[in-house]
């Protein structure tokens, strides 16, 4: 036993072809299968593909290709090409080491406090667009509370290193999680018997932990990458000089109404996302590391030794610029202006909760609450159907899932204008009516639905790809063999294997509807208020006591619907423990 | 793989939907009594147009808030079944542009023959509905620290004491800011060489070209720099908001001004609604709404009563501001801008 478990972990790397783990190919396929691949492959069709496919084709109609030998010829757009390289590896790294080392203190270490830190490290997870980018100018910019009050220094946040400050703190949440169910699920017996043959500590980290994590680490490295270089609210609050082809991409649409030179920067920015992927698939692909064969065994050893507490210092020191940051959101929402008239004020959030703001609470909390669950159950499917079931197309179907965030969201947003705005015809018959305006149907709110759930798969599919990869298949070969079809498997092996992933695809997923802008913000209509167009217009107008207040309301209610997503897909047990007794 | 040929199948079939043609739409002649706003100002200012349409007139309104720039994308997407029938606020470049691409529908409104002419297009594409003054917003706190006055003119703008202490936008991402451009421009008798060479000497100053034309003021207001180009509405509005410090001056060489436009959108679902919107747009009443949702911007038509906190259109130096061309040469300028300026180091 613990021989067969020496074989598929760490210790050894080794080949598909020495002892394929995946179940056999070219066999006949199961009705539920193919209607899951019929239904993934449509939504990524109408979700993603299509739209973008509107858009390129924008970018490569001859009248764009001057606009290519122009890019690559002025060294003003080239700096920002390289400016956005630059920024997608810098929020990757820092962003996956800072999820690292939150699920190392709260896997590992054995510290006072951790539930407190758990719940810090998932705040950020609810960034609304310019909240922590503002909260951040305001405490360490130029003139910074804590910059400039406290230090007395003039440090100037705008630019590249306040860029990979916000995007690395707003981000990192989704690489925590990740991981810290990837700790959690990993087999304690592997670091045990390391110990045994006299490793130290650090050794086991080195040499065991680390290569076991690699394809955790990997996935959210790159969907860190592609967020960081597709994001757009905060390269245009704190970007200062330093631009980056996203908000390009944006700018040429609102200051220069230029669609086509839009379409060729979100084109060029989708290169290196691709880039990413492609390499992470070919690096990841060769070597197979699956540790959770459903029966870990043994127990966590935690850290007791001194070496915990400069670990822990780091992960406060973190917490607690996260705490700032947000106390100094919820604190602005209620005072007149925050940094400079401290009186208390309740009219802010009067206007979000009574006034004005209520509509858009409303019609927003309702849109994400139905496209969260289609967005989770899609995500961990093709992840599935990817990682499983199709092994050489599924490379195809997991990327087309990732399109979702590799676009800049105003790219998005005009492909769907563009492909759904007018109804279609085939001769007379209309097979295809208008899904984007007000005039639309159900007053456009299919549109934005839709928009919402491509942009939130990919958070699900990532995780669920990282669990999945992990998961050595054994299992689902037996309750295959024992006459279960590949659905029921899925249902109820897989799936209770890699709830962690669906935890967190749903709760990731149900933030990044609340809080999406640059897409939603082309597709509202006079029917569909949505809270962060109204956050946009705050800002936009300076009124930042407003902004913050909504940004508050938004989060508390993000942090609601997290609770919800728990208590209803909590309910489920730790299968693999209990089915690991079983087992022997 | 067993469905081999299920996949291309799949995509063909997709696509075979997707690509159905979009049939232009039918002339609409009929009018339901309604009026959908683009609206490119703020969401208070919009909200308050267009219930105040409703309340006078009778006609059912609704609105959705766009940038100019998303206004143009969303009516040019959907120029075959229009969903709007008024584009109401934001920048003429917008609309100008939007003319340019067929977009909109030509309306003299009998109400326009009030509005001077250099707030309007001759041809009845659009009609100006306000007007926002290119200023300076400077924080007198910030600069009395350094023992300087708001500036008065473009000139004292180059005081080598304001370094990295100005606040403008870039002009190819901000109409301010490139209204602060065609400005210099026409300061300089259009010689563009000699306009880029006063940016080139106000580099130095500034601290950033930031992406949105209204940041300089928040700038301004934290007391990260003494003094932004901004709009002078900008820096009124943001003072309001709680920033005492802030004062509005004008250059004395004279100044650049925006105008914000209303249009009829071309084969809008309800063209006769539409109409009395725009006729409505112009009155004195309908400018005067502005100022009660903190929105200064002073009023194109002279009958209209200014609030003082408004620019006083009258007593100020203005250029003469020609829009057309500073359309025409923007994007020769911008790139221009960015080569030569923006990448200088500020020394």
């Amino acid at each position: 036993m613990p021989g067969s478990r020496g074989r598929t972990g760490a210790v050894r790397t080794q080949s598909p072809s020495e002892d394929p783990p995946r179940a056999p190919r070219r066999r006949r396929r199961e009705t539920s299968v193919l209607v899951a691949i019929i239904a993934c492959v449509a939504l990524v069709l109408v979700g993603s593909v299509f739209p973008i496919g509107a858009v390129l084709g924008t970018a490569l109609s001859p009248q764009a290709w001057p606009r290519y030998v122009e890019f690559f010829t002025s060294s003003v757009d080239l700096r920002i090409l390289w400016n956005t390289l630059a920024l997608g590896v810098l929020v990757g790294l820092a962003g996956t080491a800072i999820g690292f080392l939150f699920a190392f203190v709260q896997a590992r270490l054995d510290v006072p406090g951790k539930k407190v830190l758990h719940l810090i490290a998932l705040m950020p997870v609810v960034s609304p667009p310019f909240a922590v980018a503002t909260a951040t100018i305001v405490l360490f910019g130029r003139r910074g509370l804590v910059t400039h009050e406290l230090f007395g220094l003039e440090y100037d946040i705008y630019g590249l290193d306040g860029l990979v400050f916000v995007l690395s703190l707003s981000l990192f949440p989704v690489a925590y999680l990740g991981l810290l169910g990837m700790m959690h699920s990993l087999d304690p017996a592997m670091e045990e018997a390391a110990m045994t043959l006299g490793a130290s500590r650090w050794r086991v980290f080195r040499t065991v932990m680390l290569p076991l994590l690699a394809p955790g680490l990997a996935g959210p490295f790159l969907l860190l990458f592609v967020e960081a270089i597709a994001d757009l609210a905060n390269p245009l609050v704190v970007s200062g000089d330093y631009t980056v082809l996203a908000s390009r991409a944006y700018l040429a649409v609102t200051g220069e109404y230029d669609t086509t030179s839009a379409a060729v920067y979100s084109l060029i920015l989708l290169v290196p996302s691709i880039g990413v992927f492609v390499a992470q698939r070919y690096w990841l692909g060769r070597k197979v590391r699956t540790t959770v064969t459903g029966r870990p065994s043994g127990t966590v050893h935690l850290i007791t030794s001194w070496a915990r507490w400069p670990v822990l210092a780091l992960a406060v020191l973190v917490s607690l610029v996260i705490v700032a940051l947000y106390g100094t959101v919820i604190v602005g929402g209620v005072t007149r202006v925050f940094g400079v008239d401290h009186t208390l004020t309740f009219t802010h959030l009067r206007e979000v909760l009574l006034g004005v703001g209520q509509e858009a609470l409303k019609d927003t909390t309702l849109l994400a609450a139905i496209a969260t669950p289609i967005a989770g159950v899609f995500g961990l499917l093709i992840a599935w159907l990817a990682v499983r079931h199709l092994p050489r197309s599924g490379g195809w179907l997991d990327f087309a899932g990732t399109l979702g965030v590799a676009v800049p969201g105003t790219v998005l947003g005009i492909g769907y204008l563009l492909a759904y705005r007018p109804s279609r015809y085939v001769g007379d018959l209309e097979v295809l009516p208008g899904l984007v305006g007000g005039s639309a149907v159900a007053g456009g709110a299919v549109a934005i639905v839709l928009a919402y759930v491509v942009r939130s798969v990919p958070a699900g599919l990532r995780t669920g790809t990282a669990a999945l990869s992990q998961l050595h298949p054994s299992l689902e070969e037996a309750s295959k063999g024992l006459g279960a079809g590949p659905l029921r498997t899925f249902r109820t092996i897989t799936l209770p294997l890699i709830r962690p992933a669906l935890l967190t695809g749903l709760g990731y997923g149900f933030a990044r509807c609340m809080t999406s802008l640059s897409t939603i913000i082309l597709l509202v209509t006079p029917g569909t208020h949505i809270i962060t167009s109204q956050i946009l217009s705050a800002a936009n107008t300076g009124r930042y006591g407003v902004a913050f207040a909504y940004c508050t309301v938004l989060t508390a209610l993000v942090l609601a619907g997290f609770g919800i997503i728990r208590l209803l897909v909590g309910r489920t047990t730790t299968l693999h423990r209990v089915s690991g007794r079983y087992a022997r | 793989m067993v469905p081999r040929y299920l996949s291309p199948s799949l995509l063909i079939a997709g696509a075979l939907v997707l690509s159905g043609c979009a049939r232009a739409a039918g002339t609409a002649t009929a009018d339901a009594g309604k009026v959908v706003v683009a609206c490119g100002a703020t969401e208070e200012w919009c909200a308050a147009m267009t219930s105040a349409f409703t309340a006078t007139t009778g006609i059912k309104s609704e609105f959705v808030r766009l940038s100019s720039g998303e206004a143009l994308a969303r009516i040019q997407a959907g120029k075959s079944d229009p969903e709007f029938d008024v584009w109401h606020g934001g920048p003429a470049d917008g609309y100008a542009a939007a003319a340019g691409h067929g977009l909109l529908e030509s309306y003299l409104s009998p109400n326009a023959a009030a509005i001077p002419g250099r707030y309007k297009a001759g041809d009845g594409a659009w009609t100006g509905v306000y007007v926002g003054v290119l200023g300076f917003c400077a924080n007198t706190e910030v600069l009395a620290e350094k023992r300087l006055r708001a500036p008065e003119s473009w000139q004292s703008l180059l005081d080598p004491a304001l370094k990295q202490d100005v606040g403008i936008a870039h002009p190819a991402t901000s109409g301010t800011a490139y209204t602060a451009l065609w400005t210099q421009v026409t300061l300089h008798g259009g010689n563009v060489d000699q306009a880029l060479a006063y940016m080139k000497r106000l580099h130095p100053n500034v601290l950033q070209y930031s992406k949105s034309g209204a940041a300089p003021a928040q700038q301004v207001a934290r007391g990260e720099v003494g003094v932004g180009v901004v709009f002078s509405h900008d820096c009124v509005a943001t003072k309001e908001q709680g920033f005492p410090d802030l004062r509005v001056t004008f250059p004395s060489e004279g100044t650049g001004y925006e105008v914000g436009g209303v249009a009829l959108i071309k084969g809008a679902h309800d063209p006769v609604s539409a109409k009395k919107y725009i006729d409505w747009a112009l009155t004195p009443a309908a400018q005067e709404i502005g100022p009660s949702v903190r929105s200064y911007q002073a009023p194109t038509n002279p009958k209209a009563r200014r609030s003082d906190k408004s620019a006083d259109l009258a007593a100020l130096k203005l250029i003469d501001y020609d829009s057309t061309a500073a359309g025409e040469r923007k994007l020769e300028l911008t790139r221009r801008f960015d080569a030569e300026i923006a990448k200088a180091p500020k020394s």
